[in-house]
């Protein structure tokens, strides 16, 4: 079984939507932390101030690879804002995971 | 080089942090993090509540508690190691944080394509060419 890493970088506002329709969709398991950062657009400039340090929420979730489409599917529906989505929508990372572990029992996989 | 991250609980950090300088793996980071297991209810924060007030109560707090997407808070702790002592790393963070029950935490491998030591600029292949 090939298991991968998903990271989405997602607006606060719509992190809650999304962990919702993951638990919905069955992808229970999920990490959030608070995250600051900026994007290709550099940031927000207005006027003279530049805020390029802006708000997110990353999301962790482990997952087979198998799923990894759908999971996709779900984050990239819920996260956008508008019809065709706005810069600083977000962003979504895959990582390779080797091995996994549930501490409470001891045993691997997932 | 591998990465391990586990998420762990909050008392855990320390005792997990003592364990693994003792085994020759002093260097991590550690986050906050929020999160939920595989059981959608937070089976802890209903036992507290099971404890102190006898059964779950059945106004707003229940509510919310049934709602079943309640995140639990928790420390996420990385530490970046070489091939060969992911095993002895990986073994070292189980123990100290197996306590048996559900929330104990979660632990992932993942391959680390390179590092580098800002101080030096040198690229780092084995982790521990500090």
């Amino acid at each position: 079984m090939i298991m991968i890493m998903i990271r989405a970088v997602v607006r606060p506002e719509k992190s809650g939507l999304v962990l919702s329709e993951l638990l919905d969709a069955g992808y229970v398991g999920v990490t959030k932390e608070e995250v600051y950062g900026r994007g290709r657009q550099k940031g927000i400039i207005v006027g003279e101030v530049h805020y390029d340090e802006l708000p997110k929420e990353l999301l962790i979730i482990i997952a087979e690879d198998a799923d990894k489409e759908d999971i996709i599917k779900i984050i990239m529906r819920n996260a956008k804002t508008g019809e065709n989505g706005n810069f600083g929508d977000g962003r979504i990372f895959i990582t390779p995971v080797e091995e996994a572990y549930t501490i409470s029992s001891g045993k691997a996989g997932l | 080089m591998k990465e391990i991250m586990a998420f762990i609980r909050l008392n855990m950090v320390n005792p997990t942090k003592h364990a693994l300088a003792k085994v020759g793996y002093p260097s991590f980071t550690c986050s906050k993090a929020v999160g939920r297991g595989k059981k959608p209810l937070a089976a802890e924060a209903i036992q507290v509540i099971m404890d102190n007030a006898g059964s779950v109560p059945a106004d707003e707090i229940g509510e919310h508690l049934s709602e079943g997407i309640r995140l639990v808070p928790r420390r996420s702790f990385s530490l970046i190691v070489d091939d060969e002592q992911v095993a002895l790393a990986v073994k070292t963070i189980i123990q100290v944080n197996q306590t048996g029950t559900p929330g104990d935490g979660r632990l992932f491998v993942m391959p680390v394509a390179e590092g580098y030591n800002i101080r030096t600029g040198e690229r780092q292949i084995k982790e521990l060419d500090r």
